[in-house]
């Protein structure tokens, strides 16, 4: 490089434009500025060291888990009215009730019922028995099922889905002929 | 932590390295303003996390970065008032302080390099980087920083010779 040598001193030579003043200043402000941000750093990591909550989840879960609840009242309700119906795929009545106890809830969290499922994936015939002293014998079937129910928010998009395995037990009159 | 406004010897290295740091940044921005507002923005950045120059490199590769960043953003800024620009003359500030006409010849010839090697002869001759923290900043070997460096110098001395 020692040919260039020469170049080199007259490039030095060569003095880059200041900068203005105003830049200082605005350099100055901006540092000063970070104060207000070193403390707002120091919070975000005291708040980060504290057990944090998501409370849009939290709040979720808790929804979630009271449709939850409300649907196994209205599961024991349609057993204590139990029919012979067998693998049915959502009920008209119950979606009807359904709607009617979104329609309680506040207008953002409403969510609407759009289809449910009630699969029988065991069926054990128990035998006759006389149920209640009845001099008639009936015929005890057992079902073992899995609901599942589902709804929408039709603002948000959002979806929402149970499923819950349930028992049902059937008594059916036999009728000697 | 102490409070960073505090530290006023961000004064005496902001004023030694500033207008190396401005002639670097003006190789990606025209004007003098948009290269005030990429410098402040990277000795900011950098002076919050290092609080010395010690390790200059960072502060030039983040002046390139926000450099880059400008030029994306500015696009279609750019691109809106290039219609009213046109038929006005463009305002080139001056990237040097020169005193006579030979200075001014110099200025011209550095101008007038390829961006790849004038960067990397604005890093070594106006800010004092070694060829390891050219390569570290532009991302490339120091190899090719010391070949483009000569280059440069190979270039500026064949637009000074006389025709």
């Amino acid at each position: 490089m020692n040919d260039f040598s020469e170049l080199e001193n007259e490039l030095r030579k060569l003095r880059p434009a200041r900068p203005s003043p105003v830049l200082f200043e605005r350099v100055g402000e901006a540092l000063s500025n970070c104060t207000a941000s070193v403390s707002d750093a120091k919070w975000a990591r005291w708040r980060l060291r504290r057990p944090s909550y998501n409370w849009w989840s939290l709040g979720f879960s808790v929804a979630a888990a009271a449709i939850v609840v409300l649907f196994a009242v209205i599961s024991l309700e349609r057993q204590h009215e139990s029919d012979t119906t067998v693998g049915q795929s959502s009920p008209a009545s119950e979606m009807r009730r359904d709607a009617r106890a979104t329609e309680r809830l506040p207008v953002t969290s409403r969510f609407v019922p759009t289809g449910g499922t009630n699969v029988v994936y065991n069926a054990r015939d128990e035998g006759l028995h006389f149920a209640g002293g009845s001099e008639r014998p009936v015929r005890r079937v057992r079902y073992n099922t899995k609901q599942t129910w589902r709804w929408r928010n039709p603002e948000t998009g959002a979806s929402l889905r149970v499923s819950y395995p349930s028992e049902e037990i059937v008594l059916i009159p036999v009728s000697g002929q | 932590m102490e409070p960073i406004a505090s530290h006023e010897n961000w004064r005496n290295c902001f004023s030694e390295v500033a207008p190396g740091l401005l002639l670097f940044a003006r190789q990606w921005v025209q004007s003098a303003a948009d290269a005030e507002d990429i410098v402040q923005e990277a000795f900011v950045k950098f002076w919050r996390r290092n609080h010395n120059i010690d390790n200059r490199g960072l502060l030039y590769a983040a002046v390139r970065s926000i450099a880059l960043d400008f030029i994306r953003r500015d696009k279609r800024r750019t691109r809106r008032e290039a219609t009213v620009l046109a038929e006005a003359e463009p305002a080139i500030e001056p990237y040097f302080e020169s005193e006579d006409d030979t200075q001014s010849a110099l200025a011209a010839a550095v101008d007038s390099l390829p961006r790849d090697q004038r960067e990397v002869l604005v890093l070594k001759i106006w800010n004092d980087l070694t060829f390891g923290e050219i390569a570290g900043t532009l991302g490339i070997s120091q190899n090719t920083a010391a070949s483009r460096y000569r280059y440069a110098l190979i270039n500026l001395r064949k637009s000074l010779q006389p025709q």
